[in-house]
């Protein structure tokens, strides 16, 4: 079944037994209860060898030489691959659509460019040895000069960190949106101008899971088990490096302890584990040190930004200019839809009439950047929305009011192409200020007494994009229904802890009208299951949920038009509900499933039933090639964040009230579910706003650990409520739109604009640690932040 | 990450332990709740040959209050049993707390506050208490029995007062008498699992409303936990008005010369030390 | 040679003896001598929690302990705590609330909220994060795992009434 496919099998809410509902459990639940369900790090076979990977101690630096022989001559040691004894076929990047994009050696030939490049492997006996080994390979460098700040790099002479000579110097991606009428006419005749600049810093990802893989080479084919969000773009790329067709790569995601995007990259470690094990016959396995996650995997952006904005009179918005400039580090691959993605927020939520964006994601030697939660969401609505903040503040008009004046709503189409379907971003600010008391506190603040407002908005089912190509974009599923009634289910999609394979198996047994346990799920298993490509975007729930629903539906149509004609009715009056095949019109008429699918296969000559359906949204390539102009995905979620705060102006320690959080995802599926989500949300939005930076001296990560890499504990994270009951999406799996991603966002703004108000210190720059208020409210400049 | 190979020796008296550590010199490290070990020894921030565990040595593990002597801890009584310990929250709560902020509840079940002190990092939450409340520090050695003084015992970074083959074995702290109080207050970024970016403790003495005596002590503001003299002088004689604790605070201030890292600047740490020395002195004022 | 020493313990009710290099963790030695890969590995510095189990009782991170050190010792595991094959109540209930996402600092986050519960059947909202304050989770906010302890207490409290 294509997108526009027929709807008429589509089950009523009426008939909805599961959805919105809390009357099942996660399908992973009892695993991960007990220990018992397996992550990467827990599959283990008899002979398996453990690897490790040398890493560059600085950056940038040319190798001189590289001398194995003494780790050679350690007993227990295999498998040494260095860059010079073996040989890899192609560059690491992100996508197939972005493949001329790749620009990372799966070992470092010639020069290393990060911190924790990836120079050597080793496979040992045991960990221990593949250490000792490690510390005997001896590698001689010689120091290149670095650059460390993405405008240092863009200057003329500034060392070439990962540039060919192409285009402006080290600007490895470079997006720009203009659309809409004359933005210099808009400027001239706005009541209000203002010209901004703000800043948001390096944060890491910080699943608790750290990254791994097991990998083994038996009949001449690969299986790699990888704690990855997107399997089947892992198989692309370990096929095309080690130089085989992808028929002989087999990528299997067990369990994964979080992803974040942190997993969105086909990393070293996992294709040096699977040469390993074709060299030596024996599973690798190979599992990262937290500190190896942190600065050698990916993180998020900093972001530069420039605003200019102009508003009319009555405070509405009417065209905006701005200038992101990407710290990315030396390496594109997830980071490189990050630049035109920084872009694509700057419309959020609001209308304009006018817009011209330009972003640039520069080469520099400081730890490379990727996708994290939101893309590039999270720095451009904390600078945006502050944007609007101040704003609001500078006309004197009541800042959720201000809000709602360029609000976006329903069946607003943006001049950059953006086309809204459902949009509650109005209702949002109305229930969050309700709810934190907006109105009747603010005029009556204490000293050191502030709440703040932000709103986002964000993408509900991206996808790689690209012209017409649902072959790289769309999720696809298989629905296979047994003479007992009993579903199996094909997903593609990738689990990674937020509960995308629950949410797929409620959909199947919703439609099929099945208990969740007459719904067993295979999942992401590049031999096995369906093409998806991969968990970013805030695509699962809306692509592969849709994808899901169409072949669940696929199945029901089916089996109705056997079972339709025994009854003399039409095959659209039938429904399946409660385990049974029933008439919509007369009550008389029904049976289980069971006894139907038994039906079906005496009609159809023994033959069980298959469904299929796939989704995928329609966009073009403009993103990276041409005006930018599109409509980035089928629908859009919207959410505003609010936060109570007290702040101790002696200390700049803040004191959280409660943080409010209103988001519009369409229906929720599963209410606990989106809860969870929209709370975790907050965690890491306030570990973004307050607790977590990534401070670095020349490339090299200071705190590369949990000690000083502050991850919010349970003391540290306020009261918080969550609403989210909103109108349904009406292309969105039964109603929902995305609930885990774009609520990061508006965390931090709200925050800092809740701080701003209780100091009377307009924030620029993340984190809002003490220290950095401190330094605000006393004059001091905070230069603490190496670059 | 393996750590690093070491013999563990697990001694079963005073006498072998101290023997052990005494022969194997810098090569070998006592251990007890090995929280503070293990973490830098993956770090590879140092490396030993012996691991010398205390654990099997009976008679060590005690936390017992005397109206004479006070409050004395064992070498392997952890910060768990300190901080949930009701004659500890009775008699020093301002001990129970600077044992409760240590890193985490994880830690402090294994970890002991003895250990906390021996490691000397310079932010140890216990030191400040330690020093201000004049502990004993009771150590067993090759030439047997000694007792060193808080003040004597921090020395630099990670560098105790004690000698080779001397080893801790408990900790006293004097009681507190009617007229006197103790605070110690952390200043962290998380409300758990940091390091102090500093930490104040104090203890006063008020007779008819007039400060007898003061001790402040002052945590992650120099290579050791240290006193600040004229701050405590500050308040000696004074009624403890708004006034003499501010000029109080401006000392502690003055006193202290920290680093700036990657926790805190300089100018931050300075200026958290007058905060915190203000509100540790009333939080004293307010438990008497 | 690495050094090793001989250990007898007691791992979730069950006699084991082993030898193990001196500078092997708790951790290691669960997970990959006696293959009791519930307990996660996250940091192995002490400062996650996903590595959390119980010895003697109280909760610590095995991996900054020793195998080594475990002797004598009674070690109680994510493995260890359903009982005839029923989940603790404690499991029971974060499947119930939806109290995890990804999982992987669940065992760790059970076990710290057995080691509380165990001594303390009525703990206050405060005492349960507390309890919790050295394991990191990065998906929930820990608001349902907290719910799924309060929910856990009430149960056990409730059985014993």
């Amino acid at each position: 079944m294509h997108k526009d496919c027929d709807k008429t099998y589509f089950k009523k809410p009426e008939f909805y037994r599961l959805t919105g509902e809390n009357n099942y459990v996660r399908i992973d639940a009892e695993d991960k209860v007990t220990g018992h369900g397996q992550y990467v790090g827990d599959i283990m076979f008899p002979d398996m060898l453990t690897g490790k990977m040398l890493r560059a101690p600085f950056a940038p630096a040319r190798i001189v030489s590289i001398d194995i022989s003494e780790a050679e001559k350690l007993p227990g040691v295999k498998c040494i691959l260095t860059p010079f004894n073996c040989e890899w076929k192609h560059k690491v990047g992100n996508g197939e659509f972005a493949k001329e994009f790749a620009d990372k050696e799966v070992l470092c030939t010639e020069i290393v460019r990060q911190v924790g490049d990836d120079v050597c492997a080793v496979a040992a006996i045991d960990e221990e040895t593949a250490q000792m080994a490690i510390d005997l390979i001896k590698v001689e460098y010689e120091k290149l000069p670095g650059v460390y700040d993405p405008f240092e790099a863009m200057e003329e002479g500034a060392p070439e960190v990962n540039w060919e000579g192409k285009g402006l110097r080290n600007i490895g991606m470079q997006s720009h949106m203009c659309a809409g009428t004359d933005i210099d006419e808009e400027f001239g005749n706005a009541a209000y101008v203002q010209h901004r600049d703000y800043s948001a810093h390096r944060m890491v990802h910080a699943a608790m899971e750290p990254h791994g893989a097991v990998a083994t080479y038996r009949n001449g084919e690969y299986t790699i088990w990888m704690s990855t969000q997107m399997a089947y773009v892992d198989q692309f790329w370990y096929a095309r490096c080690l130089g085989v067709p992808e028929n002989h790569v087999r990528v299997i995601k067990p369990l994964v302890g979080g992803g974040f995007g942190g997993k969105l990259d086909s990393y070293s470690f996992g294709l040096c584990a699977a040469r390993m094990a074709q060299i030596t016959g024996r599973p690798v396995r190979m599992i990262l040190t937290r500190e190896e996650v942190f600065q050698s995997t990916r993180n998020r952006h900093p972001i530069y930004m420039h605003i200019d904005t102009a508003f009319a009179a009555d405070g509405e918005m009417l065209a905006k200019k701005c200038y992101h400039v990407l710290d990315g580090g030396p390496y594109g691959g997830s980071g490189v839809a990050a630049c035109a993605q920084a872009t694509l927020w700057a419309n959020f939520p609001y209308k304009l009439r006018s817009v011209d964006f330009t972003a640039r994601r520069v080469y520099t030697n400081n730890p490379s950047a990727g996708a994290m939660r939101g893309y590039t969401a999270c720095q451009v609505h904390f600078a945006h929305d502050l944007n609007m903040q101040y704003a609001a503040d500078q006309m004197g008009i009541d800042p959720v009011e201000f809000r709602k004046r360029s609000a976006a709503e329903p069946g607003y189409v943006a001049p950059a192409g953006l086309t809204i379907t459902s949009c509650a971003y109005k209702e949002t600010l109305d229930t969050a200020a309700k709810e934190i008391g907006w109105y009747e506190k603010k005029d009556n603040m204490a000293e050191g007494e502030g709440i703040g407002f932000a709103g986002t908005g964000f993408v509900s089912g991206t996808g790689f994009a690209v012209l017409e190509a649902p072959n790289q974009s769309s999720a696809c599923v298989t629905v296979r229904l047994n003479k007992r009634g009993m579903a199996t289910l094909y997903i593609g999609s990738h689990d990674i802890g937020q509960g995308s394979d629950t949410v797929m198996t409620a959909i199947v047994a919703e439609e099929l009208g099945l208990p969740m346990d007459m719904v067993k799920t295979f999942m992401s298993d590049t031999y096995l299951t369906p093409w998806d490509s991969g968990s970013y975007g805030s695509r699962v729930t809306f692509l592969a949920g849709n994808a899901a629903r169409r072949a669940a539906v696929d199945a029901k149509r089916q089996l109705f038009e056997v079972i339709a004609p025994m009854w003399g009715v039409m095959p659209e009056t039938l429904e399946c509900l409660e385990g049974k095949v029933i008439s919509k019109e007369k009550a008389e008429l029904q049976m289980p499933i069971g006894d139907a699918m038994f039906k079906y296969m005496t009609v159809k000559g023994g033959d069980e039933l298959v469904g299929i359906g796939s989704y995928y949204h329609r966009t073009d390539n403009s993103q990276y090639n041409g005006e930018n102009t599109t409509n980035y995905a089928p629908a859009y979620s919207f959410s505003t964040g609010a936060a109570h705060v007290h702040v101790d102006k002696e200390t700049g320690v803040i004191d959280i009230d409660e943080f409010v959080f209103a988001h519009d995802c369409g229906r929720a599926l599963n209410r606990r579910a989106v809860e969870g989500q929209l709370e975790g949300s907050i965690g890491m939005g306030l570990g973004y706003a307050i607790y977590e930076h990534n401070i670095t001296k020349e490339g090299k990560i200071l705190n590369p650990n949990f000690r000083d890499y502050r991850l919010p504990t349970a003391l540290d994270m306020p009261k918080m409520r969550t609403f989210y009951d909103f109108a349904p999406d009406a292309e969105g799996p039964l109603g929902a739109k995305e609930a885990g991603e774009g609520s990061a966002a508006p965390v931090a703004p709200a925050l800092a604009n809740a701080v701003n108000m209780a100091t009377g210190v307009y924030f620029t720059e993340l984190p809002l640690d003490p220290e950095h208020i401190w330094r605000a409210l006393n004059g001091m400049k905070d230069d603490r932040n190496s670059k | 990450m393996v750590l690093p190979q070491f013999e563990y020796l697990a001694p079963t008296t005073l006498e072998e332990a101290s023997k052990l550590l005494l022969e194997h010199g810098d090569r070998a490290k006592a251990m007890a709740g090995a929280t503070d070990l293990i973490p830098p020894m993956r770090d590879k921030a140092f490396t030993v040959d012996y691991l010398v565990d205390l654990k099997k040595i009976p008679g060590l593990d005690y936390l017992e209050y005397d109206e004479e002597e006070g409050l004395k801890i064992g070498a392997l009584t952890t910060l768990r049993e300190i901080e949930h310990s009701p004659i500890v929250k009775e008699k020093n709560p301002a001990l129970a707390y600077s044992a409760k902020v240590v890193a985490s509840t994880q830690i402090r079940a294994k970890g002991t506050l003895v250990g906390n002190i021996c490691n000397a990092s310079p932010s140890c939450d216990n030191g400040p208490n330690t020093l201000c409340q004049n502990a004993k520090i009771l150590v067993y050695g090759p030439n047997g029995e000694r007792t060193i003084m808080a003040e004597d015992f921090f020395v630099g970074v990670k560098k105790t007062a004690l000698q080779p083959g001397e080893i801790v074995t408990g900790v006293v702290f004097p009681p507190l008498a009617a007229n006197e109080s103790a605070a110690y207050i952390k200043h962290a970024v998380r409300k758990a699992m940091d390091l102090a970016i500093i930490g104040v403790a104090v203890k006063i003495k008020v007779e008819d409303g007039i400060c007898k005596d003061a001790k402040i002590a002052l945590g992650a503001v120099a290579t050791t936990p240290i006193r600040a003299p004229k701050a405590e002088e500050a308040l000696i004689g004074t009624a403890l008005t708004e006034e003499d604790i501010v000029k109080a605070s401006v000392e502690a201030m003055n006193a202290c010369n920290p680093i700036s890292d990657i926790r805190a600047s300089k100018e931050y740490r300075k200026d958290m030390i007058r905060v915190f020395t203000k509100r540790a002195i009333k939080q004293a004022m307010e438990k008497l | 040679m690495a050094h090793k020493s001989m250990i007898s313990l007691i791992i979730n009710g069950d006699p084991v003896d082993a030898i193990v290099k001196d500078n092997l963790t708790l951790l290691d030695f669960l997970r990959d001598q006696l293959f009791l890969t519930g307990t996660k590995k996250g940091c192995e510095q002490g400062e996650c929690g996903a590595c959390t189990v119980m010895i003697d009782g109280k909760p610590v991170n095995s991996c900054c302990t020793l195998a080594v050190e475990c002797d004598g010792h009674e070690i109680v595991t994510i493995e260890g705590i359903a009982k005839n094959g029923e989940l603790h109540p404690i499991q029971k209930q974060f499947i119930d609330k939806w109290a995890m996402q990804c999982g992987y600092c669940t065992p760790g986050m059970i076990m710290s909220a057995k080691a509380l519960l165990d001594v303390n059947p009525h703990p206050t909202e405060l005492e349960i994060r507390e309890a919790i304050e050295g394991n990191l989770c990065r998906c929930t906010g820990y608001a349902k795992i907290v719910e799924a302890i309060q929910a856990a207490a009430a149960e056990m409290n409730w059985e014993e009434a």
